[in-house]
């Protein structure tokens, strides 16, 4: 019961380190628009405090996953790992007005299907590997 | 809110872009850490660092930052992060004719599905 409020509270730190990353992205982007391929966009990206929200997510989210891997099992943890769409989706109705239209609930949700596949495969290869030293 | 501009040649490009160095970056750090020459603890490490292998997955990685940026700034976030999930199945396409992985059915069911969900959205909007 201990181990599985461990993995609950991994994954969502997990899934939370991974939607700051995405949401300051965003942020960071729209703050250095124009987009150009010269130095002075580069410059306007690094210029904003918003940036940095998206490196401390992605640092945050490393060190989680490399964490979790120590304990929890493979397929999960991937599926997991790729879930933040999920709360990107809904943060982003909430925060830049954004509409959940028919294609993107479609889309959505075929491509959650498609990570719970994908899985459930590393799941079953991880047993098939470590089955024989198990048994 | 304006509803969603129609994916232009740009966002098209850095979109393509994006797919093609993150598996470039992520098939480096494998062949960097695959090593079987490479040894244990802090050896391993240099060994890996006095590599290519390595830098070219970080720069990658450093490119692909500000490419998802620029790519992020042109599209909504919810549209920007459904269509990324397409590097899910580069990683594993590129994988299975690099490093001989197994594609078990299961795995393909997986990689059709995140496509197909991928063009629904790229396509609908």
């Amino acid at each position: 019961m201990k181990r599985g409020y461990f993995y609950l509270f991994g994954f969502l730190l997990l899934m939370g380190f991974d939607t700051l990353a995405q949401v300051s992205f965003k942020y960071a982007g729209t703050q250095a628009l124009p987009v150009a391929a010269s130095l002075a966009w580069v410059l306007r990206v690094f210029g904003q405090p918003w940036v940095y929200g998206a490196v401390i997510g992605y640092i945050g989210a490393f060190f989680t996953w490399m964490s979790l891997l120590k304990h929890a099992p493979i397929g999960p943890a991937f599926a997991a790992s790729h879930l933040e769409v999920v709360s990107v989706m809904l943060l982003s109705v909430w925060l830049f007005d954004e509409h959940l239209t028919a294609p993107r609930v479609l889309g959505a949700i075929a491509i959650i299907a498609g990570i719970v596949c994908l899985g459930l495969a590393e799941s079953r290869e991880h047993v098939a590997e470590t089955g024989s030293a198990q048994a | 809110m304006p509803a969603a501009p129609a994916i232009t040649h740009l966002v098209a490009g850095l979109w393509l872009l994006n797919v093609l160095i993150d598996t470039g970056g992520q098939l480096a750090f494998k062949a960097a850490a695959g090593d079987p020459h490479a040894g244990d603890g802090l050896a391993r490490w240099k060994h890996m660092a006095a590599r290519p292998w390595l830098w070219l997955g970080v720069g990658c990685y450093a490119i692909e930052f500000l490419v998802w940026i620029a790519f992020l700034s042109l599209i909504p976030l919810s549209e920007g992060v459904l269509l990324g999930s397409i590097n899910i199945v580069a990683i594993m396409v590129a994988g299975r004719f690099l490093f001989g992985e197994k594609l078990t059915r299961l795995r393909v069911a997986g990689i059709v599905l995140v496509t197909l969900g991928v063009a629904i959205v790229g396509l609908g909007g």
